[in-house]
């Protein structure tokens, strides 16, 4: 089977029929575990898209009902630096003052519009086992979503399924080969049902297995473990499968590679995997906590004021709103540093080698 | 904690009672003494001297060579005009300078976001009097007119890179040709780019207004210095690596050397051929200068370097690698490398895939890059530049956050470097300048290419470079990038 990046565009457009084909359990077998992709209870997937989701499909009559957020880094500076009265500015008073706060940002309120994602629906977990009123409802109508980032993001035109970061990100995962994440399943019994699995990601080191098209991903491929420099990206998650859905219990932190170039990954806390398994794919989402600072770092090494301002997305005003919307570990004022989100992920089955497999 | 990474150990990482078996990762048949370095394990909160004993010093790494190795890359010569002279330098092996020994630059044209600058092929000189006040805007998305922080000085392009100027007899001869400046003066050009020379260079042999290393054209339009070409035969290539000038074939593949094969005669045969390549040479042909052609084993011909036959690595998938000389005996070759840094430095792996330089306790060093949006794009990176633009980047402009989240690193009492691209600077911490030694809270600090070197707080680990690419457009155009060694992922992608 060929999973085509069509395919992949058609989730992005509509996330929610596929979502629910993905994970809305419908108690029917869809998949015995067999060869030729399992051995021994053994069964990898590779990464080939993600994206942090928004659920879209209530419009944006409601998700955004003041609009998409238009005050990006461009608009932002040309609002507190106007050229056009022939005042002139310095470089250190304008330029760098926007880029020292970009990079070293504040909480103190700011003038700048912001507007936060309104509705009531939510991809993602309930993370902390409770039903709060921040909390959403899943589109399969689960409560106690907690979903804070759809929040903060939601109307902001580059992290939105047709913005340019989820994208470049989406190609990008594809491209570099840092980006390479992979999942192995051990102890698996039946890929339809098992209550006691081993599910540990890794970072892999080869380029996806793709049709003679070199647009679909196809099962089979193999992929060597990066056991040299990988080692942060390794943890280990136990799950179980429930009518061919995996859900792992939450781990205190997984490391995901998500860089447009040379750097960058999410330090995901309470890391949790929902997806949905057949022998040939994996689909679904994970979901957990993101520390606010280091989201804010990752954003501005991959993505620079320039990159920023084409999706009216301003560093300094989205770590604001994401500080303020965070919903998880306070420091030491009480102040909560992360904030909870889901990133929806697309696997395709592979052969993960392990060192001692490869004859290296 | 830093550790050696012994064979099929268990990893254990902060969350207490968590470990996962990683099986036999490393493979100790494939392990030469450099890839043994550290490991670096996830429960470490904090980089401690006193908890790093594995790291390994500067003295036993391979990418350099020592102060007495000599290896100096041989060129082509070329026709020059008189005054014109070839001087062998540290990093960028042999460039043109002038009478004096001062490197020559060119300032080849290229295109930033919102518009592009510099000299066109058999062009003019773009690089002039006027005194530059304001940004022009090429860099996105900032507008143009903002006044630069040295716009009161009266500075020109010309002044920071005076052209190099021909005499008025001078003749055109090879490559060399004379272009006409705006107030008459002839200007030397190579290969058709006019030629500068840098107000940072002092003596023969430096080449601090910049380097060979391939930029980003976010980085700004820069100067690269000129030189004959390397005498190597078709099929190679040489590329400037921070350790040195690399060697690989014409797509950018690296060569190796193998220490099982005696002078120009390989022993590569039977299953080393699994892995390995002779670089072939063609049938009719002959050695010259540090090259052979030999006859490998299967009778083929062989290239040899120096004596020694060349390979690719079949398990090479990315050019510029470093993979093959993981395997024990095999090496990259270069046609020099630049000399050891000092015995302070480390190197460490780094979890982006690849190595970095770090300082003694294991900490990623980072080389800090700027270049201003004027029309001449010139640089501020170093300590005689503005300073606002780092300050901005390292601290929201206020010094002591810089010194904070960015510090020096601090050289010991007495530090010296066998290497001219290192060396000990006096820096005054409040405004990153130049200072005496008896200036009141003067720092003696390690600088790279004249520029002082940082790590950064957000680094807790060895290994860690969370500061990678920090500042204005990846770090290239005013920031911070890791004094990267190799990375598997992109290529060897050199941050300059």
């Amino acid at each position: 089977m060929t999973h085509s990046r069509t395919d992949r565009t058609a989730f992005r457009l509509c996330p929610l029929a596929l979502f629910i084909t993905s994970l809305a359990a419908t108690g029917a077998a869809t998949a015995e575990l067999s060869e030729p992709y399992q051995k021994n209870g053994r069964i990898g997937y590779v990464l080939t898209d993600k994206a942090w989701v928004i659920y879209e499909d209530d419009g944006l009559e409601v998700q955004c009902p003041q609009g998409l957020n238009a005050s990006g880094v461009r608009q932002q500076f040309a609002e507190l630096f106007p050229m056009d009265d022939g005042q002139e500015w310095t470089v250190l008073e304008s330029r760098l003052m926007r880029e020292g706060r970009m990079w070293h940002p504040e909480t103190s309120p700011e003038d700048f519009p912001y507007y936060e994602a309104q509705g009531d629906i939510a991809y993602g977990l309930n993370l902390d086992g409770k039903v709060d009123d921040n909390d959403y409802i899943s589109p399969e109508g689960e409560e106690g979503i907690d979903n804070q980032l759809q929040r903060a993001i939601g109307c902001t035109p580059g992290w939105r399924s047709d913005g340019q970061f989820v994208h470049f990100e989406s190609l990008f995962a594809i491209g570099h080969g840092y980006n390479r994440w992979m999942i192995e399943l051990t102890g698996v019994d039946d890929l339809v049902n098992d209550d006691d699995v081993t599910v540990t990601s890794y970072r892999g080191l080869d380029d996806l297995f793709t049709d003679a098209t070199g647009d679909g991903f196809v099962p089979g491929g193999t992929q060597r473990v990066d056991a040299r420099w990988g080692e942060s990206f390794v943890e280990e998650m136990k799950g179980k499968i429930v009518d061919g859905v995996l859900i792992t219990e939450p781990v205190e932190a997984a490391k995901v590679p998500w860089a447009m170039r040379f750097v960058g990954y999410y330090n995901v806390l309470d890391f949790q995997l929902k997806l949905k398994l057949t022998p040939e794919t994996a689909e679904g989402i994970f979901a957990g906590y993101v520390d606010v600072k280091q989201w804010n770092n990752r954003l501005n090494r991959n993505w620079g004021t320039h990159h920023q301002s084409y999706g009216t997305v301003s560093a300094a005003s989205e770590y604001r709103a994401m500080r303020r919307l965070a919903d998880a570990y306070p420091d030491e004022t009480g102040a909560n540093t992360a904030i909870s989100g889901a990133a929806r992920i697309s696997l395709t089955q592979v052969y993960i080698v392990h060192p001692d497999e490869s004859g290296e | 904690m830093v550790q050696n990474n012994p064979v099929g150990r268990e990893l254990s990482n902060a969350k207490p009672g968590r470990k996962v078996r990683l099986g036999s990762f490393f493979h100790s048949a494939h392990l030469n003494k450099f890839l043994t370095v550290v490991l670096v394990v996830t429960s470490a909160s904090v980089v401690n001297a006193a908890d790093s004993p594995a790291v390994e010093t500067a003295g036993d790494m391979k990418y350099w060579q020592s102060v007495d190795s000599g290896a100096k890359e041989a060129y082509l010569e070329e026709e020059m005009p008189p005054g014109i002279q070839v001087v062998a330098t540290a990093l960028d092996g042999p460039v043109y300078a002038d009478a004096d020994g001062r490197t020559l630059y060119k300032w080849p044209v290229n295109a930033l976001r919102n518009g592009s600058t510099g000299d066109r092929e058999d062009g003019p000189s773009n690089c002039t009097d006027e005194v530059l006040r304001t940004e022009v805007g090429f860099m996105s998305p900032y507008p143009a007119g903002l006044i630069l922080p040295y716009a009161d000085q009266g500075v020109s392009c010309a002044q920071v890179w005076p052209p190099a100027l021909a005499p008025e007899d001078a003749e055109e001869v090879g490559k060399w040709t004379l272009v006409e400046r705006e107030n008459g003066a002839m200007q030397w050009a190579y290969d058709g780019f006019p030629l500068y020379t840098s107000d940072l260079d002092k003596k023969p042999g430096d080449v601090l207004g910049g380097t060979k290393i391939t930029s980003g054209g976010d980085g700004g339009v820069v100067r690269e210095p000129v030189g004959p070409p390397p005498d190597i035969p078709p099929g190679f290539d040489v590329i400037s690596s921070t350790t040195g000038r690399l060697l690989v074939n014409d797509n950018e593949y690296s060569v190796y050397t193998w220490d099982g094969d005696d002078l120009n005669t390989s022993n590569c045969v039977a299953e080393c051929l699994d892995d390995w390549t002779p670089v072939r040479a063609p049938e009719i042909t002959a050695g010259s200068g540090e090259w052979t052609i030999i006859k490998h084993p299967s009778g083929i011909n062989q290239q040899a370097f120096r004596g020694k036959p060349l390979y690719t690595y079949n398990k090479d998938t990315r050019t510029r690698s470093f993979a093959g000389s993981d395997v024990p005996g095999w090496h990259n070759v270069y046609t020099q490398r630049a000399v050891t840094p000092p015995d302070e430095f480390t190197v460490q792996d780094a979890a982006f895939g690849g190595q970095v330089l770090a300082d003694s306790r294991g900490k990623s060093i980072y080389i800090y890059s700027c270049r201003d949006d004027s029309i001449a794009q010139l640089a501020c990176d170093h300590p005689d530049a503005s300073q606002e633009y780092r300050m901005a980047i390292c601290g929201d402009g206020d010094p002591q956050v810089c010194l904070e989240t960015f510090p020096y690193v601090i050289a010991e009492a007495g530090a010296t470097s066998d290497s001219s691209l290192w060396s000990v600077m006096v820096i005054d911490p409040m405004t990153g300048r130049r200072a005496s030694e008896d200036q009141e809270g003067s720092l003696r600090v390690w600088a790279y290419r004249e520029r002082p070197i940082y790590t950064y707080s957000g680094d807790k680990e060895p290994g860690v470079t969370e500061a990678d690419a920090f500042g204005e457009f990846y770090g290239r155009r005013n920031g911070y990038n890791a004094f990267v060694l190799r990375d598997i992922y992109s290529n060897s992608a050199f941050r300059r």
